[in-house]
């Protein structure tokens, strides 16, 4: 009917302006629930102890998501009055938000329960005894019967599977499987599956709705969120329809050609194939995943202390992880990190205290530059071993491992720690001009013109053309060129306001009057300390939030690396000599040259790395960087690296630091016992490389 | 010893190569030769020695004895590299393209081409794309996006595409290392098809396989290897498709040709 309409014919005139004012309604909804969430009259999931009118993550998502959704319902409106086959596609797209609000909404009563019964497990409290005794009414009931829907469910399912499994497998049976009657067993019927899940479902639901009132009865000590039913019944409201309309439109589209063509990438197969061109696909999902669930868990989750405490913990890290990238996409592995690590932190220490042997004792810069030189030259010997001798990089850095271990061992005897304050007095500063500051934020703001000047223009055009083919087409065609000029620009005009913000707090007090800051707060302070020395940096962070600025320092590096691996020759090479060796080598690329330079460049962050973790905590013990090669290589495979070679990114190393500091902190947050947290890290990493295969499976069709 | 150059006008002539490894004498005093814009098909049952005599000419081993000579001057090919250099492309069974890479990566790999923002130098990826399309299209080869990762094709075009990035960077010599022993019928076919289009383009290409069937169309000479000797030269026009694969698996030429041979010593 709706399809008669959209070809202008009348017998589908009633129905479809019956629709087109259901999408009129949808649209004030959409526009009503981000008001009401936006303006805290529907509070989502808000622990009593957070203050009322502060925003979580989750209600941010809900209304952009809200506004998007009611831009599309919008969209679609028009469409269907002005009777454009496009329509669909806007509906299309409108139905698929619904399902994420909605189902962000469902999520939120999901997760907290669920991980209260994780808990519960844990504690061995017979939830069935506590409910029965403490809650009473209808709940036993329900929990009853949930219980007993998934039962027959799971029941059901288990004869199916085995039914089908009893005429697969036996040999007589083989040629009944052409019989009529036996297919019906083989293959059960789509419908009967979808009742018996649908079953399943509800049984789900009904425990789920059980446990939101046994649940806290026993957990007041966890800062887990507090489940709301009522969000249970608004998540269906929105839920089901989008779910039935979504598969209604499919439907149609897959009915006419002329559909087809104008819905031609569905939702979800947009979004597949946009991931399936990042090596980072399984990290980006993983992040997403991993971050929404213990936001929806914790309110604490998005406290900035929280946030400043996964990244700090995981920015030393993150720098090698960069490394490990590079090396692990050329084919090679690097198992010496953690003792490479130990070397640079004590020869950093030692040139400050006892002394270089040559120099004597040096400032913290130049012992920085000479640590991390140690640092290169370790990993040069790594690289050159493994190319002389062409024994496996697994075996040759496991003898490193253990030999640079050695050195530490036997310059700090006797297990001491070598720490600063033995030697000095006060940590190193350096008195520096507060015009320095401002010039260097002028510059800052220069460099953001200048990149303007030159990109901007360009994108402009590309968006333009863009825009005008959509035109043409009646509003289909790609739409990349516009999202990325939108998107550049919103890039820029933050950046923008960052550098006029530093411009205007620094110019304040230009005076010429000198500032004090200290070294090791310049490599891995602090943010707040730093502040306080000059007091002019006004920085609002929390005095207790530990931001350090060794975040700042990885994420420029991550900016820096991913340019060179994605957009320079080197950076080609590296891949090449990781994905083809021999084609490589026909190609006329020095593979040697590059797997040695890597080697370099891994040894190399390791040994900035050194030079945060002393800067953090100046003193250095024997074992220092001991584990971190695991840590560093978990982060490095989640990030979507492959062990084989030839494919990642250091941008997926990123997210896989990220998705581990989180786990380290949210996990706490969340109540649950830090024992749990390697077991933990072990399934997400087996989870993140399935995603990843996965992923690129999707990417090759 | 001083060698002489036996065919002055030829792309390549190699002259009484040897090549032992340790007491193993692989290849015992091998003359070879390519004609400028000639086919020639190397062939040879396994082991005769046709891949050792090809990595000697693209630099993988050194030659124990004997003397390469490259577009008519004597030549020292110490490394894949300097074979690069003279302009030989060789295009492996395998070893030809990065699987994970995409087609403009791969098109470019080891001469990228860069443009400079102050000090550094980045990759054109706009000018890598739009050209390798542009280069491929010119000897047949129609790609669908040059984004796409090399792995998701078939066999018959990766080599399509090996062989169009030699074409492209204006090779003299293309080696084809059996090109279409994994290929389907209707992708040998391309192949060939790319490989007299290398040749109208003014290219020398050496074909080795054991199989006569796919490299008989479109050869012009056929140079036979058995046991580190050469059986012989025989020109198109000399041999039928029967009697050379007769002679891979006997080792022996002929009595109708051994009077060519003779009167080819005689001269």
């Amino acid at each position: 009917m709706m399809q008669a309409y959209l070809e202008n014919k009348n017998e589908g005139r009633n129905i479809g302006l019956l629709v087109t004012l259901l999408m009129l309604a949808f649209t004030v909804v959409g526009a009503l629930v981000a008001a009401m969430v936006g303006f805290w009259w529907m509070p989502l999931g808000e622990y009593e102890n957070i203050l009322l009118n502060d925003f979580n993550a989750y209600e941010i998502i809900v209304i952009i998501a809200s506004i998007i959704y009611a831009v599309c319902c919008a969209r679609t409106t028009i469409g269907l009055f002005r009777r454009e086959q496009s329509s669909l596609r806007w509906s299309q797209w409108m139905f698929f938000i619904t399902l994420i609000i909605s189902g962000a909404i469902l999520l939120s009563v999901v997760i907290p329960v669920g991980l209260k019964f994780a808990l519960l497990l844990g504690q061995n409290i017979d939830l069935r005894t506590q409910i029965n005794e403490e809650v009473g009414g209808l709940v036993p009931t329900v929990l009853s019967l949930g219980e007993g829907l998934i039962s027959v469910s799971v029941l059901v399912l288990v004869l199916i599977a085995l039914l089908a499994l009893f005429v697969f497998i036996i040999p007589p049976l083989e040629s009944l499987r052409r019989m009529e009657g036996v297919r019906l067993i083989v293959a059960p019927p789509r419908r009967l599956i979808q009742a018996i899940l649908l079953v399943f479902a509800l049984g789900i639901i009904c425990v789920l709705i059980a446990g939101i009132y046994a649940v806290p009865l026993h957990l007041d000590k966890t800062k887990i969120r507090v489940a709301e039913d009522h969000r249970i019944l608004a998540g269906l409201i929105f839920f089901l329809p989008a779910f039935f309309g979504y598969r209604q439109v499919r439907q149609m589209r897959e009915e006419s050609d002329e559909l087809r063509r104008a819905v031609a990438l569905t939702p979800g197969k947009f979004i597949r194939a946009e991931l399936a061109k990042s090596p980072s696909a399984g990290a980006i999902i993983g992040f997403i995943a991993i971050f929404m669930t213990f936001t929806m868990a914790t309110d604490l989750f998005l406290e900035p202390s929280s946030i400043a405490s996964y990244l700090s913990n995981v920015a030393t890290k993150g720098v090698i992880a960069i490394g490990v990238t590079y090396l692990m996409i050329s084919g090679e592995f690097d198992l010496s990190v953690g003792s490479v690590l130990g070397v640079a932190a004590l020869s950093f220490m030692l040139f400050m205290t006892e002394g270089a042997p040559v120099l004597g004792v040096l400032d913290p810069i130049p012992a920085a530059l000479l640590a991390i030189f140690v640092a290169m030259v370790l990993g040069a010997v790594n690289g050159v071993l493994l190319i002389t001798t062409r024994i496996p990089s697994f075996i040759v850095t496991l003898g490193t491992l253990l030999a640079y271990r050695a050195i530490t061992l036997v310059a700090i005897a006797g297990g001491r720690i070598l720490r600063y304050r033995d030697y000095h007095a006060e940590f190193p500063v350096f008195a520096i001009s507060n015009i320095v500051f401002v010039a260097l934020a002028v510059i800052g703001m220069a460099l953001v013109a200048f990149t303007a000047y030159r990109v901007l223009p360009v994108l402009l055009q590309g968006a333009g053309r863009a825009w005008s083919i959509r035109r043409e087409n009646g509003d289909f065609g790609t739409s990349g060129a516009i999202v990325r000029f939108i998107v550049f620009l919103v890039v820029l005009l933050i950046l923008l306001a960052i550098v006029v913000w530093l411009v205007a707090v620094f110019g304040y007090h230009i005076d010429g009057g000198l500032v004090e800051v200290g070294y090791f707060d310049i490599f891995n302070g602090r943010v707040s300390a730093i502040g306080s020395q000059g007091d002019f940096f006004h920085l609002e962070i929390p005095r207790d939030a530990n931001v350090r600025l060794a975040i700042l320092w990885w994420f420029i590096f991550v900016a820096i690396f991913h340019i060179i691996l994605t957009s320079t020759s080197f950076g080609n090479s590296i891949f090449a000599a990781g994905g083809n060796e021999g084609a490589a080598r026909a190609q006329g690329v020095n593979v040697d040259r590059v797997k040695v330079q890597n080697f370099v460049i891994v040894a190399g962050l390791t040994g900035i790395a050194a030079i945060y973790e002393t800067a953090r905590n100046p003193g250095v013990d024997p074992l220092k960087g001991q584990g971190w090669e695991l840590e560093v290589i978990a982060m490095t495979v989640i990030g979507g690296a492959l062990l084989t070679g030839g494919y990642g990114s250091v941008v997926g190393s990123l997210l896989g630091a990220l998705i581990f500091g989180m786990l380290q902190t949210g996990l706490v947050l969340v109540g649950i016992e830090s024992r749990l947290f390697s077991g933990t890290v072990g399934v997400i990493i087996i989870a993140a490389v399935v995603l990843n295969t996965f992923v690129r499976g999707a990417q090759r069709n | 010893m001083e060698y002489k150059q036996k065919n002055p006008d030829a792309l390549v002539d190699m002259i009484d190569i040897h090549k032992y490894f340790g007491s193993v004498q692989v290849l015992r005093g091998i003359d070879f030769h390519v004609d400028r814009q000639e086919i020639v098909g190397l062939l040879g049952d396994n082991g005769a020695g046709k891949s050792t005599l090809i990595k000697v000419l693209t630099g993988f081993h050194t030659l124990t004895r004997g003397q390469i000579f490259f577009d008519g001057d004597a030549v020292d090919i110490a490394s894949p590299h300097d074979a690069r250099e003279l302009g030989i492309e060789t295009v492996h069974q395998d070893l030809a393209l990065v699987p994970l890479m995409s087609i403009a990566r791969n098109f470019w790999l080891g001469q990228e081409p860069t443009y400079k923002v102050g000090p550094f130098h980045f990759m054109d990826k706009k000018l890598m794309a739009s050209e390798s399309i542009h280069a491929l299209a010119d000897v047949g080869i129609h790609i669908r996006d040059p984004e796409e990762t090399v792995g998701t094709m078939s066999g018959g075009e990766r080599q399509s595409i090996a062989i169009g990035r030699a074409v492209y960077f204006g090779k003299k010599l293309l080696i084809l290392d059996e090109p279409t022993s994994a290929l389907s019928v209707g992708e040998t076919q391309k192949v060939l098809d790319y490989t007299i289009a290398a040749k109208e383009k003014g290219m020398s290409v050496i074909f080795i396989t054991h199989n006569i069937r796919h490299v008989y169309e479109v050869a012009d000479r056929f140079t036979i290897i058995e046991r580190g000797h050469k059986l012989g030269d025989f020109y198109k026009s000399e041999v039928t498709e029967n009697e050379v694969a007769d002679m891979i698996v006997t080792g022996q030429i002929p009595e109708r040709l051994r009077l060519y041979e003779e009167a080819a010593v005689g001269e």
